[in-house]
């Protein structure tokens, strides 16, 4: 079939491998498969898959004996990676990726594990937990179909040419998991504020949310930072103008050309059947007529602006009766609550908001009728602070600080700030291979720290000479972190240190001016 | 003037009164019967009314207005007397004998002189005193004007200057200082001058429009059908085109006359009174009143005609002070039933606000009740833009303006809605900034009604500008004028202003006299050179409320609406929220500062729903501006979450509130980032023994040693303290159990 010669095409030499198991399935002997529930690449024969599972769930197993609440994070083999990540009790992730031969750190542990995060987060999201699918089809079909078909097109957006392109030391200047924000004045910031407030208030009684994003930016949440991370992310990759406009490319220094790259991607992307393997194989009920209906909020250009400057989308089916689409639904980490996702663009402006399901009668039929209503009430806002952003929008560059190359992750809010996507490439690979190691480091001493005394942030500071003379520097305090390469800095680490003090007094609030 | 005070006052009383009206006069009338009376006269020039009687003239002041008011009395020689007014400086008496004569006696030395006209042919329509620079008072003649002036050594009347031109009849007002001078077969066409102390204006001759009739024959214009009406120091002039029943108005400038539409009248006898800027229309055959504001383009009445009502019976007075006044002479003052006929034909109407009853001898001055009209819109923006521009009773629009801000947000009217009234009382206030009109300070909220002794004497003459400087030490420029109710004997009103919209909120000054002691006090001639008298302390009448100015400040917006409104709201507090943001932007756009106190309410409200992340983007993006009391209170509300805690630490740093931030620091446990920040920023004044007992808690003995070694090098003789001592010892029993 189409996807296992697919497959086989970008299972090169340098391959990486993707599993998904439940530790609670398949526990007798003979049963082993019924722990899989997800394996890329698809088509690798069970008994290699039995290997890399056998010995992850061997590890895990081992290692729970020191340390119950957090077992295994990664192992570093001779020639592979294994990064683990518990996704849900019991249910693991676990991604290996081969080393390169040319570079000592390739990878970054942690980077990759934001990856297999993310990936679940956005799954949870739009289909709620894995173990509750599991629960309600204790057979795994359902998981499996679903499970499938989203990581599937989520790692369509890692396809450059053939080859899937897991994050690398190129891009230790990003922090996935985060969300980027565009830096607004006090008088925007309120006609932000203004809008959110009369949107809030336009739906009547309802308990809505809403997220507002310039650009790949976002302006305005109203929701837990772990909603907001998974809406922003899911905006910047379906959603905003710049994924609509075909062809154009976002620019958000996470995202690669998530469109660009049409024809690779589909070679993932449309396999709309599950192989085999995933349905009848080991459960005779009636698994073909589940897969059918599997919806994938991240499948490629399938939604569309519509005249009234909604965003609209097939995948979530049709309502039988109206043949109008289906209006997406997305789950709330926080609040646990199913809600209608209604997407709002106007030119660079893109404004979600979420209505419970629960409290909309008539389904679609009053959601229009609610969507319109919000749509008169905040449209004249919408255009004043669609204007006033677009006045004070800086461009692309906006964020970059010449001389320096730098990210800011401020991880009590999840916010995450970097040097331009452009300006990071003129980094020598030198430079690049220094900070991933140094973020090795620092990811290392943070997790020591989060054990040794809980509730007590570490502060940190490391400044390291690179091979090519460029200074590394990464700094940590309460929360925040800053990483920084100078490459065109002076002999002296006072030169690197003065630096560091300056722009950390300009843009940080002098949050990492210590000494 | 005292208007504001009285009406306030009595209205406290009467405003349970329930009867449906949106003008009212109070129950009282100044009485002016003397034995003997031969007419009444009104010095609008000294808001004087006079009453001559056979060798005397009585005379009542009407600013203040008080009912109880004793008449002067000036002897006068026997004679017809046409008409009578006082000069401005009231030191001469002029009676118009005849129409070809007019007499003056000075009442300092009783003399007496007469000017008479110089022929035949003319006569004399009327005069007027003035206080313009040329001359003093002026004849209007059929012939044209003269102007005269007094010259004290011959003691008689010099003509300085005449104008020549037909005059059929005149109209003048001394509160807009301008005659106007109507000619021709119809008397429709009408010249005219402003004698201000800025000078002689003339107008451009222009014409009256007038409807004709089906019979063709032309109506012709009386003076009973002109009406020169000033409403924020503006003037118009209304007409009565009894034909189309319409009264058209007509505003001046200095160079030009603009007809400015028209408005319906539903009787054929119209009479006009201002209250506080507000034009009464009254249509006296109907019996009832409309009333516009003509302040924006709108012709639309303010609400719907209503009878003229009486109000208030002495019993139903609660004010203590008037009341006990009041009953004891009760049985003077009652009023019987025929004396109490609304739009009596007797009624005669005086410029600008006050009511004569000519049979009865009793006058009334005109009332609004802002509560009635108030309540009778629901346009919430339109009724705070209206009670916004009320001078008159301040207090009152004021206490209204917050009453009604408080009931729409408790009431969750739409967002877009309130956020339109908070935007009337946000540019309100920043108006009365920028004209200095709002007076700081004041208390307007705490000011009762009724009850409250007060040491303010309201001054009787206006047009002062007086600086204050206050405890702060900031100097506050009051300028004020007369406004336009215009009781001010030295009116000062220039004529090409009048376009100009500032003059709009020239208000009276009173300056609180308690206020006053202790401070300096400057009164400098700002724009007119006059004398003033700021404390006038023989008035008896206790004033209420020196408030000048509606205007409500972010801070009374705390303190009398989000404060008490929160503390009533139930539910989500995300509605105020909302509300507060609106307010925000507002004061934004008008650059008006908001106190942190409003900040504070903020945050605590998005705290107590746990609205964290939004909480969060306010700080960061300085919708809520930094502040020592912002600060604190994102940390008391952080106790909850940490992230929140960490904007209030990051805030006090960023604010170089370095003590604060350093004391914080060593209580949240980060005791040696917190010595490295003070040995940056010298801070010297947190205890040493705080950084040593957290590191003795934390149990660390290597940081114990640190905290120690770094209070030895840098606080010269710690290592003799009894700090030292103990964390050492502690330090040393530490080291040996590890060791052991």
């Amino acid at each position: 079939m189409g996807l296992a010669s697919a497959s086989t095409a970008t299972t090169g030499p340098e391959a990486m491998q993707l599993c998904i198991f439940d530790l609670r399935r398949g526990q007798n002997e003979g049963q082993e498969l019924d722990k899989i529930l997800f394996f890329y690449p698809a088509d690798l024969p069970f008994s290699a898959q039995f290997s890399v599972i056998g010995l992850s769930e061997g590890l895990i197993t081992f290692t729970r004996i020191f340390s119950p609440e957090a077992a295994c994070e990664a192992i570093e083999a001779d020639r592979h990676s294994h990064v683990f990540y518990e996704a849900e009790p019991d249910i693991w992730m676990v991604m290996v990726v081969e080393k390169s031969m040319e570079y000592e750190a390739k990878w970054r542990t942690d980077a990759l594990r934001k990856v297999l995060k993310e990936v679940h987060s956005l799954f949870v999201m739009f289909h709620g937990s894995v173990r509750a699918m599991l629960d309600k089809d204790p057979g795994g079909v359902l998981a499996r179909s679903h499970l499938y078909s989203f990581v599937m097109d989520y790692l369509g957006d890692f396809l450059v040419g053939k080859k899937l392109l897991m994050p690398s030391f190129r891009d230790s200047l990003k922090e996935r998991g985060t969300v980027q924000m565009l830096t607004v004045g006090r008088e925007a910031a309120i006609e932000v504020q203004s809008l959110v407030r009369v949107l809030e208030s336009s739906a009547g009684n309802l308990p809505c949310h809403s997220l507002i994003l310039f650009q790949d930016l976002l302006v305005s949440t109203t929701l837990s930072p772990d909603d907001t991370v998974n809406l922003f992310a899911y905006a910047v990759l379906r959603l905003t103008p710049h994924v609509l406009s075909s062809g154009a490319s976002s620019w958000s220094y996470l995202r690669k050309g998530a469109t660009a790259n049409v024809s690779s991607s589909s070679i993932l992307s449309d396999s709309g059947t599950v192989p085999e393997q995933y349905h009848g194989s080991h459960n005779n009920s009636s698994a073909g007529d589940n897969s059918s209906r599997v919806i994938r909020p991240l499948k490629l250009d399938k939604w569309s602006k519509g005249n009234d400057g909604f965003l609209a989308t097939d995948i979530w089916g049709a309502e039988p009766s109206t043949g109008v689409s289906a209006t997406p639904t997305v789950f709330l980490h926080q609040s646990e609550e199913r809600m209608y996702l209604c997407a709002h663009q106007h030119k660079s402006l893109t404004l979600l908001f979420l209505i419970p399901v629960s409290s909309v009668l008539n389904g679609e039929q009053g959601l229009s009728t609610v969507k319109q209503q919000v749509l008169e009430n905040v449209s004249l806002k919408l255009l004043k602070v669609e204007e006033k952003l677009s006045k004070g929008w800086g461009g692309e560059n906006a964020y970059h600080v010449s001389g320096y190359r730098y990210l800011l992750v401020d991880g009590d809010r999840n916010v995450s700030r970097a040097s331009p996507t452009g300006k990071v490439t003129t980094l020598s690979k030198e430079s690049l291979l220094a900070l991933s190691k140094l973020r090795e480091e620092v990811d290392r001493e943070k997790s020591r720290a989060q054990w040794d005394s809980p509730g007590h942030e570490k502060e940190l500071e490391v400044s390291i000479r690179a091979k090519n003379n460029a200074w590394v520097i990464a700094r940590v305090t309460r929360g925040k972190e800053l990483y920084m390469v100078l490459e065109k800095a002076n002999e002296t680490l006072l030169y690197a240190s003065d630096a560091v003090e300056k722009f950390s007094n300009r843009y940080c609030g002098g949050a990492f001016s210590l000494n | 003037m005292s208007g504001k005070a009285s009406s306030s006052q009595l209205s406290s009383g009467l405003s349970g009164s329930g009867a449906l009206s949106h003008v009212y006069i109070p129950y009282l009338p100044l009485r002016c019967n003397v034995p003997g009376s031969r007419g009444l006269f009104y010095d609008d020039g000294n808001k004087l009314l006079l009453s001559p009687a056979s060798d005397q003239v009585f005379c009542w002041k009407t600013v203040p207005f008080d009912p109880m008011v004793a008449p002067t009395s000036d002897s006068l020689t026997e004679g017809p007397i046409v008409s009578i007014r006082y000069s401005l400086d009231l030191k001469f008496i002029a009676v118009q004998r005849s129409d070809q004569e007019i007499q003056f006696w000075d009442r300092g030395s009783g003399e007496t002189f007469s000017q008479r006209c110089k022929s035949e042919s003319e006569s004399i329509l009327g005069f007027f005193w003035t206080d313009c620079p040329l001359c003093d008072i002026v004849f209007v003649k059929t012939s044209g004007l003269d102007l005269f002036a007094y010259n004290s050594e011959s003691k008689s009347l010099q003509l300085v200057e005449t104008r020549k031109l037909n005059v059929n009849w005149y109209v003048y007002t001394h509160e807009s200082r301008l005659v106007l001078l109507a000619s021709g077969m119809q008397c429709k066409t009408f010249t005219g001058f402003q004698l201000s102390s800025a000078g002689i204006i003339r107008l451009p001759k222009f014409e009256m429009a007038m409807a004709k009739s089906e019979a063709n024959n032309k109506p012709v214009l009386a003076a009973e059908d002109i009406f020169i009406v000033t409403v924020y120091g503006r003037i118009y002039c209304l007409q009565v085109d009894r034909i189309a029943m319409l009264l058209h108005s007509y505003r001046f400038y200095r160079d030009v006359v603009v007809q400015q539409g028209s408005l319906p009248i539903y009787s054929s006898k119209v009479a006009v009174s201002v209250v506080d800027n507000v034009l009464l229309v009254h249509q006296v055959d109907a019996k009832v009143v409309i009333l516009y504001d003509i302040y924006a383009d709108s012709r639309a009445p303010i609400s719907a005609p209503l009878p003229l009502l009486f109000r208030g019976f002495p019993r139903s007075n609660s004010s203590s002070l008037r009341s006990n006044r009041e009953d004891t002479e009760s049985s003077e003052v009652n009023i019987s039933d025929h004396e109490a006929i609304i739009y009596g034909d007797d009624w005669t109407f005086l410029v600008p606000d006050l009511i004569f009853s000519v049979s009865n001898q009793l006058l009334w001055k005109i009332h609004l009740d802002l509560e009635a009209i108030s309540a009778s819109s629901s346009e919430v923006p339109s009724v705070l833009e209206f009670l916004q521009r009320r001078k008159l009773e301040a207090s009152k629009a004021k206490q209204l303006c917050l009453s009604i801000a408080r009931t729409v947000i408790l009431e969750r009217r739409p967002v877009s809605t309130v956020a339109r009234a908070i935007d009337v009382l946000v540019s309100s206030y920043s108006h009365s900034i920028k004209t200095g009109n709002y007076l700081k300070g004041t208390k307007a909220g705490k000011t009762l009604p009724s009850g409250m002794p007060h040491t303010t004497g309201p001054k009787l003459s206006a047009d002062s500008s007086a600086s204050r400087v206050d405890a702060i030490g900031k100097s506050i420029k009051y300028e004020s004028s007369a406004g336009v109710d215009s009781e001010s004997p030295n009116r000062f009103l220039t004529f090409s202003n009048s376009d100009s919209e500032e003059d709009a909120s020239f208000f009276d000054s009173k300056i609180d006299r308690g206020k006053l002691t202790g401070a300096e006090t400057s009164v400098s001639e700002a724009r007119s050179s006059l004398v003033n008298n700021p404390l006038d302390a023989n008035l008896s009448e206790q004033q209420e409320s020196q408030l000048t100015s509606p205007a409500i400040s972010p801070d009374e917006m705390y303190s009398f609406v989000f404060a008490p409104v929160e503390e009533e709201m139930v539910g989500e507090p995300s509605y105020l929220v909302a509300i507060i943001v609106e307010f925000l932007r507002s004061a934004n756009l008008e650059k008006v500062e908001v106190r942190p106190n409003l900040y504070v309410l903020t945050i605590q409200l998005l705290a107590r729903s746990e609205r964290y992340a939004e909480l969060g983007l306010f700080v960061l993006n300085k919708i809520l501006e930094p502040s020592k009391e912002v600060a604190m209170q994102l940390l008391e509300s952080g106790r909850q979450n940490s992230r929140t805690r960490k904007l209030g630490l990051d805030m006090l740093r960023q604010l170089s509130l370095h003590e604060d931030y350093v004391l914080l620091l060593v209580q949240e446990g980060y005791y040696l980032e917190a010595l490295r920040y003070a040995r940056k920023y010298k801070v010297n004044t947190v205890r040493a023994s705080l950084f040593l007992e957290a590191a003795f808690i934390s149990n660390d003995s290597q940081h114990l040693a640190a905290v120690l070694r770094f209070f030895t090098d840098f606080i010269p003789g710690f290592r003799d303290t009894s700090d030292h001592n103990t964390y050492y010892r502690i330090l040393s029993e530490m080291n040996s159990y590890i060791a052991a």
